[in-house]
């Protein structure tokens, strides 16, 4: 790009206008007067207007960068975030204009836009100051914010990663103060250095800032000498250092809800039911590649089996049985190999009319299957054996965890051993003959066929090992819950299943588990942050922003890397001394961790 | 070998001109095919014997891939039978009829693109249990292909074309298979490639495989091959051997581009 000539930023302000379409539509639909009653930070930064920083930094940086060539030169880059985040800003400085405006006018504004509130415009907007002032204000911090963010652009990618991952640990552990301050708390440590009310105190921040900042450049500095001794280990010692760090991690999911008291280990006990679904769908989508979109079936399966056989309503229990001792037909633990065995059952029943159909069709098919499910647990017909609408009530818990105490730290502890059985599993099949086979299935049917690969067999074994792990996540709902309503069986339940097991990387096993966390955990533990009309919208942007920026998921499993990225040299040598495969082309958001 | 059944078309085989002659170990008798209401192989009757290297000529939807798939049992024959060492295999299922012996290169290689050369040539063996006999295959292959031995980590969509069909064919190969069916494997190869392919068929073959060729190519088919049985819409029209054929002015005006 020629110096001295001095274009217009079209595409700065462009990205700027729609900074400021974004920031104008959470004003004026009401998230920021909505979200300001949060603190972040407190006294300093409100929830609400923290998401309109946001998206000032975020124009100022997007338009600052990813033109090769034309952000060699310091000042044009500067200039761009600031004109992108200046557009921003004048967005909202326009609008706070014209609606005060159409106010002095006596226009009702509200009977269009309800939430336009005065306070909207008197106070939050205008900064407290007078319109005038206020929209200057937002003008200049826009262009301000802007060229900071784009200032990051300036930055090597090795200085600029540990600010963003700073401020992002910042935020996380603001937001978070549920959370963190009850683990403080059973920690008996003290918690008024990092929150005050519910937001971070201003030294607390600072601390979060530099600690996590400050890990994060230790992390790059020595990430390199870590990873190459590991690799030069003998691999007995190798494999012993992995099995502790196996243990380490065990240890600590055990210690979990000790820590985080009894409210988070009820949300993690619900990660853990989804954690349990995941694996099983992982099995049949991540693995045998076959798109099944009525998963929730089995859930069901596994919650309804588990509730008939151990409810001391079920059918199963007669009259008299029941007066003589209010117990279920059986027990838990005899109640769950059954559990098992009816969904595999169930898994074949639902497989075999759908083994000629491949992709889209499957799809459609499964998703009515799910629905038959569902109708058929509602239905009257089946009500005398499944309770209808009114469901299945008094499922008791787990016998260690007793009836009148349905601790979740217990189920936590139950659905955990469950889950490590069944990543046990999974990694195992991985890997196996059953593993490859399915692979090649997934990968090309008929030729796979024709390698003399048993496709009905193993597409079969698919959809029963999907069922029998994911009818364990019903059976411990059910007993965590201890009553079963129709309406927890819904089409939704197949598709969260579906998103985590995508946002955490297709046929990978630690992706299943973050992706858990991240779908169902982070809303949950977000609760008291976020409004549940928001719940949805949060969930939707963060699907949107992994598939965006890591569509491979947030821990790929390595085979699926391949398919969308081109290969790390470091997985692909199975031998020494091989050449070096292809230069790595990374794409997306892999390309800032190349030095 | 006079005891052979009579051609439809053709003079029947003369003995093949040189190479190991023995019974046949995979025969058709009488075979027709159909994809619904669409009749594919009619009647269909050859032989291929321990040993030889077979090939049959056809153009473009004479039913070349169709008479492999029905070997395999991909499709099952309306009629007749297909038998390999003795036994009647139509019927069969397409995994056992691999574990007795037959394993294909299909056309256009289709390999699992995503998947290593190593995980490839696994699959290729699917079929087996006997780990050291895998190994010793594997070997195999990557001694008769050195050029997979270097990229056995390496992502199979991403090798080259010649080396596409190299690991195609290691991968029939890792199954150790009696009979080799290729599927047209000089397609879309550069014909320096498509001799190297060819040479490597006739290697395979000096070891012990039996091997039948489908081919358009057939010119490059029949100077390797023993045999050969010329497919029209469906029927064979011609068989014979190899040095026949190749001078017989039918094919040479059909498949050799010459006029007669
Ligand atoms: N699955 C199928 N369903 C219906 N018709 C088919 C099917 N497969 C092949 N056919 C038809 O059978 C005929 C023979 O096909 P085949 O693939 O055996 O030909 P080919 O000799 O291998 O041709 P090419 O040299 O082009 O590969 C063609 O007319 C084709 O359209
Ligand atoms: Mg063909």
């Amino acid at each position: 790009m020629p110096s001295g000539t001095l274009h217009f930023p079209t595409r700065a302000l462009r990205v700027g206008l729609v900074g400021g379409a974004a920031a104008l539509y959470l004003a004026i639909t009401g998230v920021l007067e909505r979200f300001n009653t949060r603190e972040v930070i407190t006294d300093l930064l409100d929830l609400g207007d923290l998401l309109i920083l946001l998206v000032m930094l975020g124009a100022g940086y997007l338009a600052a960068g990813r033109r090769k060539g034309a952000s060699d030169a310091g000042i044009p880059v500067l200039i761009r975030g600031l004109v992108a985040g200046a557009a921003t800003g004048g967005v909202l400085a326009a609008f706070l204009l014209i609606a005060k405006a159409l106010v002095d006018a006596e226009v009702n504004v509200r009977e269009i836009f309800i939430s336009v509130t005065p306070r909207l415009l008197n106070e939050t907007l205008s900064l407290g100051q007078s319109t005038a002032l206020g929209a200057l204000l937002l003008l200049v911090a826009g262009g301000v914010l802007g060229a900071l963010a784009a200032s990051l652009q300036l930055l090597s990618p090795a200085s600029r990663r540990p600010l963003l991952i700073g401020a992002a640990v910042m935020l996380f552990v603001g937001l978070l103060e549920g959370l963190f301050a009850e683990i403080l708390d059973n920690l008996r440590l003290e918690t008024g250095w990092l929150y005050e009310g519910e937001g971070l105190t201003i030294t607390g921040a600072v601390i979060v800032f530099v600690v996590a900042g400050a890990m994060a450049v230790a992390w790059a500095r020595f990430k390199g000498q870590v990873r190459k001794s590991v690799e030069t280990l003998p691999p007995p010692q190798r494999k012993r250092m992995r099995t502790g760090a196996l243990v380490a991690v065990i240890l600590l999911l055990a210690l979990l809800p000790q820590v985080v008291g009894r409210f988070n280990s009820n949300v993690l006990g619900t990660v853990g039911l989804y954690v349990l679904l995941g694996l099983g769908l992982n099995i049949v989508v991540g693995y045998a590649g076959l798109l099944d979109l009525g998963y929730v079936a089995f859930f069901a399966v596994g919650a309804y089996t588990t509730g008939v056989l151990t409810s001391p309503v079920s059918f199963l229990v007669t009259e008299e049985g029941a007066a003589a001792a209010p117990s279920g037909f059986t027990n838990f633990w005899v109640a769950l190999p059954l559990v098992v065995i009816v969904a595999v059952v169930i898994g074949v029943l639902i497989g075999a009319p759908v083994l000629r159909l491949r992709g889209d069709y499957l799809a459609i098919v499964t998703l009515g299957f799910g629905e038959i499910i569902r109708t058929l647990v509602l239905s009257d017909w089946l009500a005398p054996f499944l309770g209808g609408a009114q469901g299945l009530l008094r499922v008791p818990a787990a016998p260690p965890t007793s009836l009148d105490l349905r601790s979740p730290e217990r189920i936590y502890y139950l659905i955990l051993a469950f889950v490590l059985l069944a990543a046990f599993i999974s990694y195992r099949l991985a890997d196996s003959r059953v593993g490859r086979a399915w692979a090649a299935m997934r990968e090309d049917e008929s030729v796979a066929e024709a390698m003399g690969i048993s496709v009905i067999k193993y597409k079969l074994l698919a959809f029963a090992m999907g069922a029998a792990i994911g009818c364990l996540g019903g059976t411990f709902f059910a007993a965590k819950i201890g009553s079963i309503f129709p309406n927890s069986f819904g089409l939704l339940v197949s598709i969260n299943v579906l998103a985590v097991i995508i946002l955490g990387g297709m046929g990978s096993i630690p992706g299943v588990i973050v992706g858990a966390f991240v779908l169902v955990g982070v809303p949950d533990l977000l609760r008291d942050v976020l409004p549940p009309e928001y719940r949805l919208l949060v969930y939707g942007a963060i699907l949107v922003a992994i598939m965006i920026y890591r569509p491979e998921g947030l821990i790929p499993n390595r085979r699926r890397r391949r398919e969308l990225h081109v290969e790390e040299p470091e997985e692909e040598q199975y031998e020494p001394g091989a050449p070096a495969p292809e230069p790595v082309i990374a794409a997306g958001a892999e390309g800032a961790k190349s030095p | 070998m006079s005891d052979r059944e009579p051609s439809v078309d053709g003079d029947p085989a003369a003995g093949a001109g040189d190479g190991p002659v023995e019974a046949p170990v995979l025969e058709l008798r009488n075979v027709s095919t159909s994809y619904g209401p669409v009749r594919v192989l009619e009647d269909v009757t050859m032989e291929v014997r321990a040993g030889e290297v077979v090939c049959l000529l056809g153009s473009n939807a004479a039913g070349k891939t169709t008479t492999l798939r029905t070997i395999l049992g991909l499709v099952r024959p309306s009629k007749g039978e297909v038998v390999f060492s003795g036994e009647r295999i139509d019927g069969l299922s397409t995994p056992d009829i691999v574990a007795k012996g037959i394993t294909m290169v299909p056309e256009n290689r289709r390999l699992f693109g995503r998947m290593s050369v190593r995980e490839n040539l696994e699959i290729g063996a699917h079929m087996r249990e006997d780990k050291e006999g895998i190994q010793r295959d594997v070997d195999r292959v990557l001694t008769l292909f050195p050029r997979l031995k270097e990229r056995l980590g390496q992502k199979a969509g991403t090798l080259s074309g010649g080396e596409q069909q190299m690991l195609a064919i290691g991968r029939a190969l890792t199954a150790n298979p009696r009979v080799l069916l290729m599927d047209e494997p000089s397609m879309g190869l550069a014909p320096i490639l498509v001799e190297q392919v060819f040479s490597t068929i006739k290697e395979i073959n000096e070891q012990g495989t039996t091997i039948f060729v489908v081919e358009q190519n057939a010119n490059m088919a029949l100077s390797i091959a023993d045999r050969g049985y010329v497919l029209q819409t469906g029927q064979i029209v011609l068989s014979d051997s190899a040095k026949s054929l190749l001078e017989d002015p039918r094919t040479r005006e059909a498949y050799l581009g010459e006029l007669a």
